[in-house]
């Protein structure tokens, strides 16, 4: 059928314009995006004082690095920060994926008692900002001499991304086809060997959509980084960066804000890239027949 | 390779619903044994029981001596196709087959030779490098037994392998998986819930129906001899007309609907059973073969108003409607049957007959049809247990 559709010349000619449709739409959607970053990227590169002014042709003729410069060669050191804000966001990336890994293969893959209500009390976690709880977090990381703590900090983000990180996880594990885990029993595969040799590829995407949520949230945070770490030298990128750029007497430093955006964006585009294969659908397929 | 065993086996589940209510069944070494019934009857639950999928809940699953009952799959020594192959996606085809091994920790040298063996039997050499998403359906089932064959198991399970080809590849896989089961000798538990392939496959049949065991015996048994209305309605297709009747007392002539059937004495050594039925209501069984045109002198004749013709070149179905109504054994054709809650469902007289391609027969012409009054089948109407002895 197809081939005597495609004689007809009709159906390609009207795909082709279909998709310069699409194309163009995709196109002027994307640009809604990419421009504010294009033009913060842009930005970063002039002195301070053209970025707070309006923006002219002629500002852009001083363009260079001293932002940057200034940023991380500065006694303010801010690649230290750098270092403390990626141990803290891979390490809470790792621990949400695997710990929500694990459970959201016991939740949605093995029947037991109280499964319901242990999976309710998880989802509980979600309706509770950590912002209403600030008070008595400090005094139980106080407790456990985890304040001005890379780890502190790491377990924190863990704990509160962890709901959201079960819930996508035991999701992905209930899609999973049963049969493929009895081909896996069958096979002589044990609990352990199924999930690490069998269902991992399968529910890679879950696990990706959880590390990079958590990675996000925790290169991002900043009250709680903020509350929980008092020392300079482990302070995370956010809060180092509002404290360079808001001087003694409360102006703020554009320049430093701009560049130090940019420098804040680079890790997150980098992960999401990373991890962008993992979300191409299909990847089950051929497993079950549909 | 060893035979299976299950000795009264029950599957109960939490919610109290029984699957199987004490399972029966002796699988010998190199038998290939088809568990069919319509769907819900509880052939795949017991399959799934001898893997070791489900958990037992009474009785004795024995595969060669060993009891079976809490071991685990993967020390069952078994091999098992899933209706929906369950192929590993993210493996290729010769990793696929060759997982088990690998589990196993055999030597690299003889996990490859077995997968390249495997590979040759089901003619998958040139796609070993292939992943499944890659296959058709075929290629694909065709992996699902190699992975099964490469074990090398004392018993084979299959859960409707063959449910997902299409009609023609279907009847090509079911030789293939003869020819394989042959070769290896290995006892095999195959499920399907399609009598066709029941009858063309199983050296034994064991009919199953809402968790209780009908009926196990050879196809041509279980087509002969049916042990009651639910086997003799479920095996055979087209299915025997079944139509509510009556013996007369003297028991020479059947009544089915207002027609009057001659009932010579031959009948009496055939079924003796029928002694017993002077004067009383039976359900009469015929087989769409056992009807032709009448001719003159005929004793034993239905007069029938044809309905519907189909010509498949080698017979024709001749649809016909009569005078008597028609009994159905409830799930056997689960078409007809859905919808209704127990017993039995009274539809007015439809038939088939299965007639030679020449005779002369259109739609809407009344017909004559003779039948050999010995081939004819008869039940207990309450019980539906077949009337032999």
């Amino acid at each position: 059928m197809s081939s005597s559709t495609a004689a007809l010349g009709a159906p390609p000619r009207r795909r082709r314009s279909g998709g310069s449709l699409y194309f163009t739409a995709g196109i002027l959607i994307s640009a809604v995006f990419v421009l504010p970053l294009a033009w913060e990227v842009l930005r970063s590169f002039q002195p301070a004082s053209a970025i707070i002014s309006p923006p002219s042709l002629k500002s852009f003729s001083h363009l260079g690095v001293s932002n940057y410069r200034q940023l991380l060669t500065g006694q303010d050191d801010i690649l230290r920060n750098v270092v403390n804000s990626l141990i803290v966001a891979i390490a809470t990336s790792l621990l949400t994926s695997i710990v929500a890994t694990l459970a959201g293969y016991g939740f949605g893959r093995f029947r037991f008692r109280g499964s319901g209500i242990a999976f309710a009390v998880v989802l509980v976690g979600f309706m509770v900002p950590f912002q209403a709880v600030l008070t008595p977090l400090f005094l139980e990381l106080h407790y456990l001499h985890l304040l001005n703590s890379l780890i502190g900090l790491a377990l924190f983000y863990t704990a509160f991304n962890l709901p959201f990180g079960v819930y996508v996880m035991r999701n992905t594990f209930l899609q999973v086809p049963r049969e493929l885990v009895d081909a896996a029993k069958v096979d002589g595969a044990s609990t352990m060997s199924t999930l690490t040799r069998v269902l991992r590829a399968i529910v890679m995407p879950g696990i990706a959509t959880t590390f990079l949520y958590a990675f996000l949230f925790a290169w991002t945070e900043f009250l709680g980084a903020l509350t929980f770490v008092t020392n300079g030298a482990t302070y995370t990128l956010p809060v180092a960066l509002s404290n360079v750029e808001t001087n003694t007497y409360g102006s703020v430093n554009y320049g430093y804000l701009v560049a130090g955006a940019v420098i804040a964006m680079i890790p997150c585009i980098i992960v999401y890239v990373a991890l962008q294969r993992y979300y191409v659908r299909g990847l089950v397929s051929g497993a079950v027949k549909g | 390779m060893a035979p299976i065993t299950l000795d009264h086996v029950k599957k109960v589940y939490p919610n109290g619903f029984e699957a199987l209510h004490g399972l029966d069944l002796h699988v010998d070494e190199g038998e290939f044994m088809v568990l069919v019934g319509p769907s819900g009857c509880g052939k795949t639950t017991a399959l799934r029981m001898v893997a070791g999928l489900e958990d037992i809940s009474g009785g004795t699953l024995r595969i060669g001596e060993k009891v079976m009952n809490d071991v685990s799959p993967k020390d069952r020594d078994i091999a098992m196709v899933f209706q929906n192959y369950a192929l590993y996606p993210h493996m290729t085809v010769s990793e696929n087959i060759g997982f088990a091994l690998k589990l196993r920790k055999m030597p690299k040298d003889e996990i490859r030779r077995r997968v390249t063996d495997a590979a040759e039997v089901l003619g998958l050499t040139e796609w070993l490098d292939r992943k499944p998403g890659q296959l058709s359906g075929g290629q694909r089932q065709r992996v699902a037994m190699g992975r099964a064959i490469v074990r090398e198991p004392s018993v084979f399970l299959m859960d409707e392998p063959l449910s997902n080809l299409d009609a023609k590849l279907r009847v090509q896989m079911r030789a293939e998986v003869l020819r394989i089961q042959r070769r290896l000798g290995v006892a095999t538990l195959y499920v399907t819930h399609d009598q066709t392939e029941a009858m063309t496959m199983g050296d034994r049949v064991a009919v199953l129906r809402a968790g209780e065991l009908q009926q196990c015996d050879s196809p041509q048994v279980l087509y002969d001899h049916p042990a009651n209305l639910f086997v003799a309605a479920f095996i055979g297709s087209p299915a025997m007309n079944l139509f509510e009747g009556g013996l007369s007392a003297d028991r020479r002539t059947l009544m089915i609907g207002d027609q009057h059937v001659a009932m010579p004495e031959s009948v009496d050594a055939v079924r003796p059973g029928l002694r017993n039925y002077a004067n009383k209501a039976v359900v009469v069984g015929i087989r769409p073969e056992h009807l032709v045109p009448a001719t003159e002198g005929d004793p034993s004749v239905l007069d029938s108003k044809i309905d519907l013709v189909e010509a498949l070149g080698s017979e024709l179905l001749v649809h016909f409607a009569i005078d008597a109504k028609r009994v159905q054994a409830e799930g056997a054709n689960e078409e007809a049957a859905e919808g209704l809650n127990a017993g039995q469902l009274e539809v007015h007289g439809e038939g088939v007959a299965r007639l030679d391609p020449r005779a002369d027969v259109k739609a809407g012409q009344r017909l004559r049809l003779a039948v050999d009054a010995t081939r004819l089948h008869f039940f207990d109407p309450s019980s539906g247990a077949a009337i032999w002895d």
